[in-house]
């Protein structure tokens, strides 16, 4: 019954309600076939009850969901097409490496012999092969987590769903494993929708991704429209550092306004219509504020209040007239830093600033 | 040192009530049944001091082995209607029941507050020819004439689950709660449906408390004599009866004492089983 021109996973009208808490307000998402598709957001926004109803875990309140063009919204979890790996790995305690993840194929009843087979296969391809006699609690988190992605991946399901799986391992480890679901998810070709809380996870690995918070899906774009253009001072603010500047607008052209702010007027293309008078904030990121020697249009002067040195890169703070701090972000070429009180002018470039309405 | 011995000190001290109870009212009495089980008696039923290994060869006649016999079937099947019945009363307390479970944790305790005689008594009235039971029955039209349970092994068995349900419940609650939810969502996640996932997941998870319940159950069944007795009707003579009749009625002290030396081995042998049993389930972990 697969239906091409449809997504994967389908989600039409979805309410979810814990009596009297509204989990999921409404959502209509299509997941594409193959794509790694992210629902990122702070805890309690509803990305992990999201999955869960896709699982099959919750039942949803209203609406409907398909996956692979059938309709699921009243199907147990045990019968969909879909396997998820659970943040804390759920490997089941009692049985070793080679049953757990040949537990898919046991309750298929797939003979003994091509079983392990196929969990011997499992294991290698996340590089656990070592491992099939041991106990899940033998080994660590991170080889954990190798095991339940076998185990979610043995019975090739239409979609694999991850559930803040990187989690709970360390910085480096993370990074590894970022790059190793990446890589593993285009050559299976399976589509992976992923849950985090991790604004750079969701960056680095996805083809997609929603933004949500409040059981509503905020934006839903590409992780370079996301950052570039986000819609909303929301999605400005939780992806990446972002300055915000209060601004009134002056006056409306075509395509651009020219707002106040700083004590002195700022360029700034928008696609927006808006009327003179508005009260605005103003973003831009700090990679994109730029040092100028002198003054010029769309400069404006500030003094340096502190330097962070980060390593790749260094932060410069600033004070701006008006009692606003800007944050700037260039790369550690070597190059002398300025010293703290000293004046300097930051460039805001009119395609880099952002506008918002209030 | 001085400080180490002060806490030897202090530590002896706490432990020095419970020790000297456990030894005046547990350790001194049962040495002096085993000193009994070795001793002779006068035809009058006074215990001789001095040493034989009679007492011990009585009991391989046949007689007492059919006792041992009655007292282990007893046991067994009541260890198994048990853990039939407290199963699912300890998976609906420890999974469905939610906010409700303190409450009904509560409630399987409150029983114990009556004296437990008055409880099976309670039962004799319960389950006699003019009892709750019969009457209801026929006051439905379900029966036309009383049915007589008293007296019977069904009757014995219902009195020995009710007294022995709420000990099988709590270990297998406690074994049951700590049991993380999401593997039994990871097992309907990959295509286990809900009995599959109970066979393969819950209940091997489950099985230390299984096992506590059994030996909790089948070590005192074992020696139990009032329920058979007031339930019963004391038709099938057990190792609890018997110890009874050797000591009250025969007057023969020192066999009752070998049969009480008996059962308490019996009892170590189902504990030490029990403790293998345990360290091969906690094995598979």
């Amino acid at each position: 019954m697969s239906n091409s021109d449809t997504g994967v996973v389908e989600l039409r009208g979805v309410v979810k309600r814990f009596n009297s808490f509204t989990a999921i307000r409404r959502l209509d998402l299509t997941i594409k076939t193959g794509e790694f598709f992210t629902m990122l957001g702070a805890s309690g926004c509803g990305k992990t009850t999201t999955l869960r109803l896709i699982a099959g875990f919750e039942l949803p309140s209203e609406g409907r969901i398909l996956i692979d063009g059938d309709d699921v919204s009243e199907v147990p979890a045990h019968l969909r097409p879909v396997h998820t790996v659970f943040q804390s790995y759920a490997l089941f305690p009692h049985l070793s490496i080679l049953d757990n993840v040949g537990f898919p194929l046991t309750v298929r009843r797939v003979p003994r012999k091509e079983r392990l087979e196929r969990a011997r296969a499992a294991l290698d391809l996340v590089q656990m092969g070592g491992f099939f006699d041991r106990k899940p609690s033998q080994l660590s988190g991170g080889q954990q987590q190798r095991v339940a992605l076998a185990r979610a991946l043995i019975n090739e399901p239409k979609v694999l769903l991850l559930d803040e799986p990187l989690g709970a391992l360390d910085l480096k480890l993370r990074k590894e494993m970022q790059h190793e679901l990446k890589e593993m998810q285009r050559r299976l070709g399976i589509t992976f929708v992923f849950v985090t809380h991790d604004q750079e996870e969701a960056l680095t690995m996805s083809d997609r991704i929603a933004l949500m918070r409040g059981g509503e899906i905020v934006q839903l774009d590409s992780p370079t429209g996301l950052y570039n253009t986000p819609s909303s001072l929301y999605a400005a603010e939780f992806i990446g550092e972002t300055n915000m500047m209060p601004g009134e607008v002056v006056e409306v052209g075509q395509g651009r306004a020219r707002v106040a702010a700083f004590g002195q007027e700022l360029d700034v293309r928008t696609a927006d219509a808006i009327s003179a008078g508005t009260p605005v904030t103003l973003t831009i990121r700090p990679e994109r504020v730029a040092a100028a020697g002198t003054a010029g249009p769309n400069r404006v002067e500030g003094r340096l209040r502190e330097i962070d040195f980060i390593g790749t890169d260094i932060r410069l703070v600033y004070d701006m007239p008006g009692g606003t701090r800007v944050t700037m972000r260039r790369q550690n070429i070597g190059s002398a830093a300025p010293v703290p009180g000293e004046p300097g002018w930051l460039e805001f470039g009119d395609g880099d600033l952002r506008l918002f309405r209030h | 040192m001085r400080r180490a011995l002060r806490e030897r000190i202090e530590t002896g001290a706490m432990l020095a009530p419970s020790v000297v109870l456990l030894t005046l009212f547990v350790l001194v009495p049962l040495c002096v049944v085993a000193a009994f089980s070795f001793a002779l008696r006068d035809p009058y039923g006074a215990v001789l001091p001095g040493f034989t290994l009679d007492n011990y060869r009585d009991l391989f006649q046949s007689v007492y082995l059919l006792v041992f016999a009655n007292s282990f079937k007893l046991a067994a099947t009541t260890t198994l209607l048990c853990l039939l019945v407290g199963y699912p009363v300890a998976y609906f307390i420890a999974f469905k029941a939610g906010r409700a479970a303190p409450a009904l944790l509560l409630l399987l305790l409150i029983p114990f507050w009556i004296n437990f005689l008055i409880r099976i008594s309670a039962w004799v009235v319960l389950l006699g020819r003019g009892g709750l039971i019969n009457q209801g029955a026929m006051a439905l039209g379900l029966l036309d004439t009383p049915v007589g349970m008293l007296g019977t092994y069904g009757a014995t068995l219902v009195g020995m689950v009710y007294a022995f349900l709420p000990i099988t419940v709590f270990p297998i609650y406690a074994a049951l709660t700590p049991i993380d939810r999401r593997l039994v969502e990871a097992g309907a996640d990959l295509g286990a449906g809900p009995a599959e996932t109970f066979l393969r997941i819950t209940l091997p998870l489950s099985l230390p408390g299984v096992l506590a319940a059994a030996l909790f159950v089948f070590v005192p069944s074992m020696g139990v004599f009032a329920i058979p007795v007031l339930l019963g009707g004391g038709k099938e003579i057990i190792l609890g009866n018997l110890i009874v009749q050797l000591f009250l009625e025969f007057r023969n002290i020192p066999l009752g004492a070998a049969v009480s030396i008996l059962l308490l081995a019996f009892s170590g042998v189902g504990i030490l089983l029990y403790m293998r049993a345990l360290g091969r389930v906690e094995a598979m972990k």
